[in-house]
């Protein structure tokens, strides 16, 4: 029960609701029009049916195509809390995957804070696994330390042998992940 | 900033180090080393460049600006040079800088794809659309790339935009641009989906819809794949302009069979099949209904595919999506508006909502899909409704407080649906005082007894009962509103100080309404992206003398606006680069919708007042002050016009019912409050630059550059911002005489009520208008100027009147103890805040008034002197100026001695030791005396502030001394 469309600037006037979560970072105007400008079709919205914003994703493709690296990458994806428990994010992530599919990608990632539990069941559950940890890759802010993240993926239908996902078996610094 | 790659010219080698220092921040050492190699090298130009945004970046602009201009006057070709011009101008704000240096660039060396593309760029960074049509084509003829071709054509596209003639649009530039695209189309030339995105674009607003369609449905609309359901989406859009609604009503059936849960196709649904009964649509005798397939064109067939849909998802055995239960409400609704008896076949709505709530009540959803369709029940049904929806609520027995709660998180979901529901109905409005403190009291007992079910969530998680807390809060409000009762409002603000203690994340409980009574540090609050947070702070802490929070919260919006001013065009450029054609209007339309922004406007302007009341005439000259500000009397650079109101208050959850909610008028009226207001603080700050001017009239010497600086008043400014400044006093007070209330959850009222029945704006206007009469006397000298002497005299007296009057406003308890029970009274805190700003405004008057004055008086002595005449009559004005001088020391000694025994007596308030009715629990008690320690110490913080700005400005009664 959600109209899913195009993220427009207008947009960014009312999805404060979405974003007082304390989860959801708020960037700066520059960092979505950066997305806006560059991947416009993976930055969708949903609406409900009273004109409140539910939910967004925002995410991008990148990587090398020949080093079988090119994927699709989720930046943002949150869904406000009364409109939790409905799928809602699921779906977003498969309208992501989908895109990913059609522009070729090997597989999709994400990265999500490892004290995230509910999200990183979540991603679990929609097929996602733990390809590595990035130590320390939040920085801290109001006094906590900084966090570690998983770099969490799931292996698209060109990656057929599912190459993209096999575990790291050590954990890498911020630095080294491109 | 990186040199570019050639590793083997010597001169990066030699430039490395200057660069490297100032990616380091470490400009002095960039200027230093720039200046060394110019001692070996004259020639190097990059250099000269380097050095001089080493200066740009340490203050010093002039000499930075000469230094590029010597540089740029050679026309520079070599890269490093040019990106160097380019960074400094970008950090002057100088963009159409950049576009002559390319110009002379490509001149020189026209065959350049580089400087070519730089030069297209720069044109874009200044909005130059015609060059930039031209600089593409330029490019494309030396590189035949398509996207050159199609950056030429977009830019064709903005012209059309851009045009004020909607005929020039439509008759020259789009079809130009529809031309260009259809030669790369008859060549076969078009190779991405982004050129036929522009194509599309250009098509549509021609208003060639069979002609786009045409282009969506056909081989080039094959590329358009992207967006998921991008040629769907375009061909839906096109049937509707196109009114084709058989095609409209078979694709949204299609849609809608794959995803059941899309809202939008169901309206496109209805709104078409709709069309095609009232147009008596049959199909077609052979063939098929239409180009998109079968056609639904009546009643019930629409009636069959819904209940269809629903059949579909009971079948499933799991994740039942809630749009077929909701679209078969909004067909009832629909055909009820038509008046269709069949809309009954559908069911009854009280009982579909009832099953809606049996399936999803546990959703917390739940309460805005129903909230929209409570207006197809009579208000007999409202009871009937809320005691069915119980049904389905599963509560234990009843405790000893008569309470019966939930036993798990869902269950309590179901209850706070219902309760919310309620709520939306107006039950809870309907209530007497009794029954509304027993549903507090009952909405607390749920609020404290759902805490358990979250005792293991994250700090970062929200209270599964948070919402019977913030409604508890709400209806505490209600009855604060309805009674006047201050017990009312502690009890609230300890409640929410309850709620904040259990789930800190929760911004509901932050505010607005604790901004209401005083001021808090708010950093906690999460940032918001558009400034609602700023905007309130700015409105608050200003008005209760906050100042350094005032000026903070002002600060941070304008570094906010001034950002995205400078960012926006770099986002058009990209657009550019990647071909998202559709976003660069959509850009431009949002910076255009920040740059009106009313808030931007709001900050500005108080901004700068608050740095004039500050520090104006106390640790700087006015005129230094207005200077550093470029402020110009003559120039208004608010546009009033197109003011936009940016804020967002559905940011603030509440579930009053219609009639309660914030409506299309309340935030009509609030935006004309916020201009009225704005428009008063606008030409007062012009007028402040004006008496600026006069009293420091620019030197002839330099009159030049104070000229452009702006600080140069002519009288006939003087004489006009005051008639603008009346004639906008006048509409204040009809505007306020209207009195409308906004909803407590929605937008505040702006200061300008308050304001009004201070007396300041009188006061300040009477005060303003001085200098007029005493430009007058400074022509007419003292001697034959009986007549203006005594209206300037008047004038003086009646402005101390006024002054007092606003000062006996101030007075009273800012915290008033009655019957053992406390009352803020922030409004005292509001007047007093007036007062301080009228006094800044009087005093900056008086001075230009005492430089008036002095001359004639020491011309006046010098002449007795002559005639060694022993008068002992003094001038009337001068006898009045010096009058009021003592009365305004004697005014701010009162004020100050005021402030100080309120500072005396705040301190010493114990409000913990009053009664609080009803509260017995030791741990509410502390809540709200958690409350109320927030409020006194925000009441002495506010006292403070105020009382030093006041003591500043009585230590410069000194200087008006004649």
């Amino acid at each position: 029960m959600t109209t899913l469309r195009a993220f427009t600037c207008d947009d960014l006037f009312k999805f404060n609701n979405i974003n007082l979560d304390p989860l959801t970072e708020t960037y700066g105007i520059p960092f979505y029009l950066q997305y806006l400008a560059h991947w416009p079709e993976y930055f969708i919205v949903a609406e409900a049916p009273g004109g409140e914003l539910m939910g967004y994703i925002m995410g991008k493709a990148e990587g090398s195509v020949t080093r079988d690296e090119w994927h699709g990458h989720v930046t943002a994806l949150s869904v406000a809390p009364e409109f939790r428990r409905l799928g809602l994010a699921a779906k977003l992530m498969e309208m992501l995957e989908e895109i990913s599919e059609r522009k070729g990608g090997f597989f999709v990632d994400l990265f999500v804070r490892v004290s995230n539990q509910v999200a990183v069941n979540m991603y679990k559950q929609l097929g996602y696994s733990v390809y590595r940890t990035v130590l320390e890759y939040y920085s801290a802010s109001n006094g906590e330390p900084d966090e570690d993240a998983y770099d969490m993926r799931k292996a698209l239908s060109r990656d057929t042998e599912k190459k993209s996902i096999i575990p790291l078996p050590h954990p890498v610094r911020p630095e080294d992940i491109e | 900033m990186a040199a570019r790659g050639h590793v083997q010219d010597p001169n990066d080698r030699r430039l490395r180090p200057i660069y490297d220092y100032l990616d380091n921040g470490n400009n002095k050492m960039a200027i230093q080393q720039a200046d060394k190699l110019l001692k070996k090298h004259k020639d190097l130009h990059c250099a000269k460049v380097l050095k001089a945004i080493g200066l740009q970046r340490t203050g010093k602009q002039d000499e930075a600006f000469t230094l590029a201009q010597e540089v740029a006057v050679l026309e520079p070709t070599d890269d490093n040079s040019l990106q160097a011009l380019t960074i400094l101008y970008r950090e002057m704000h100088r963009p159409e800088l950049v576009t002559k240096l390319y110009e002379a660039a490509v001149r020189k060396v026209p065959t350049s794809e580089e400087y070519h593309s730089h030069l297209f760029m720069a044109y874009a960074r200044v909005g130059e659309y015609k060059k930039m049509q031209q600089a593409g084509m330029a490019l494309y003829k030396i590189v035949p790339k398509n996207p050159y071709y199609f950056w030429s054509v977009m830019s064709l596209v903005m012209q059309a935009i851009s045009a004020q003639d909607e005929k020039l649009s439509q008759t020259m530039f789009l079809p130009l641009a529809e031309r260009m695209v259809e030669k790369m189309v008859k060549e076969e030339k078009i190779e991405a989906e982004a050129e036929v995105q522009l194509y599309f674009m250009i098509l549509e607003r021609l208003g060639k819809y069979v002609e786009a369609l045409e282009v969506v449905q056909g081989p080039l609309g094959e590329k358009l794949t992207s967006e998921l359901q991008s040629r769907e989406n375009k061909c839906m859009m096109l049937y509707r302009r196109l009114e084709r609604w058989a095609e409209c009503n078979a694709l949204s059936c299609k849609l809608l069979l794959k995803n059941p849960d899309d809202w939008q196709f169901y309206i496109l649904y209805f709104d078409s099949l709709f069309y095609l009964i009232d147009q008596s649509w049959a199909p077609p005798q052979e063939g098929a209904h239409s180009a998109e397939g079968e056609v639904h064109a009546s009643t019930a067939q629409a009636i069959s595919f819904m209940e269809d849909r629903i059949v579909t998802e009971e079948a499933k055995e799991s994740k039942h999506l809630r749009g077929p239960y909701l679209a078969r409400l909004e067909l009832i609704r629909r055909l009820r508006e038509r008046s269709c008896p069949e809309a009954q076949q559908l069911g009854e709505p009280l009982e579909l909502m009832f099953q809606f709530f049996v399936k999803f009540g546990d959703k917390p959803c739940c309460i805005t899909d129903l909230e929209i369709f409570l207006d197809l029940f009579t208000p007999d049904q409202h009871v009937q409704f809320i005691n069915r929806l119980m049904e389905a609520v599963p509560l234990g027995a009843p405790g000893e407080d008569g309470v019966a709660l939930p036993g798990d998180t869902r269950a309590l979901q179901r209850h706070l649906c219902v309760t919310q529901l309620s709520r939306s109905l107006g039950q809870q409005h309907a209530l007497n005082t009794e029954g509304k403190l027993g549903l507090i009291k009952e909405l607390k007992a749920h609020y404290r007894h759902g805490l358990q079910f979250g005792k293991s969530c994250l700090k970062t998680e929200l209270q599964f009962s948070d919402m019977y807390c913030l409604m508890a809060a709400h209806v505490y409000i209600d009855l604060w509103l309805e009674t006047g009762d201050q017990n009312m409002l502690w009890q609230c603000l300890g409640l929410l100080e309850e709620g904040l203690s259990h789930s800190s994340s929760n911004a509901q409980f932050n505010f607005p309404y604790p901004l209401y009574i005083y001021m808090f540090p708010i950093s906690s609050w999460r940032h918001l992206i558009l400034n609602f947070k700023e905007y309130l702070l700015t409105r608050y802490a200003e008005s209760l003398g906050q100042f350094a929070a005032a000026s903070q919260s002002c600060n941070f919006s304008l570094r906010f606006f001034h950002s995205n001013q400078k960012d926006t065009s770099e986002y058009i450029i990209q657009a550019y680069k990647y071909g998202a054609f559709e976003k660069i209007p959509e850009f431009i339309a949002f910076r255009n919708r920040l740059n009106h922004s009313l808030h931007f406007a709001q900050a500005r302007t108080e901004r700068m007042l608050l740095d004039l009341f500050l520090e104006a005439d106390t640790s700087s000259p006015l005129e230094e002050s207005v200077k550093s500000m470029s402020l110009c009397p003559e120039e208004d650079d608010i546009p009033w016009d197109s003011l936009r109101d940016n804020r967002d208050l559905t940011v603030l959850v509440s579930w009053n019912p219609k009639d309660r909610q914030l409506n299309e008028e309340h935030k009509q009226h609030s935006l004309e409050d916020d201009t009225l207001w704005l428009r008063l603080r606008s030409l007062t700050l012009r007028l402040i630059g004006c008496v600026s001017a006069l009293t420091h009239p620019p030197t002839s010497r330099n009159s030049e550059k104070t000229t452009e600086n702006g600080v140069a008043a002519k009288p006939s400014s003087l004489q006009s911002l005051l008639s603008q400044l009346e004639n906008t006093l006048n509409q204040a007070t009809q505007f306020t005489e209207k009195q409308l209330q906004y909803p407590f959850v929605g937008p505040v009222p702006s200061r300008l009520a308050q304001a009004l029945s201070s007396g300041c704006c009188q006061c300040q206007l009477s005060s303003l208008q001085l200098p007029l009469h005493l430009q007058e006397l400074e022509t007419a000298g003292l001697d034959e100027s009986t007549e203006l002497q005594t209206q300037i005299s008047n004038l003086f007296k009646s402005l101390a009147v006024q002054l007092q009057d606003m000062l006996e406003k101030c007075k009273g308890d800012l915290l008033e103890v009655k019957d053992d029970q406390s009352k803020p009274q922030q409004f005292l805190l509001e007047n007093l805040v007036y007062f301080v700003e009228t006094v800044c405004i009087v005093l900056w008057v008086s001075n230009y008034c005492g430089s008036v004055l002095r001359p004639l008086k020491s011309s006046l002595q010098k002449k007795k002197k002559k005639k060694k005449e022993v008068s002992t009559v003094t001038p009337p004005v001068l006898s009045a100026y010096q009058e009021f001088s003592s009365s305004l020391q004697s005014l701010l000694n009162q004020a100050l001695e005021h402030i100080k025994s309120q500072e005396i007596s705040l301190t010493a308030l114990k409000l913990g030791a009053l009664s609080l009715e009803g509260q017995t629990q030791s741990e509410v008690r502390t809540f709200t005396k958690t409350a109320m320690d927030k409020v006194q110490s925000s009441y002495l913080r506010s006292l403070q502030e105020i009382g030093e700005l006041l003591k500043k400005r009585a230590d410069t009664l000194k200087s008006l001394k004649i």
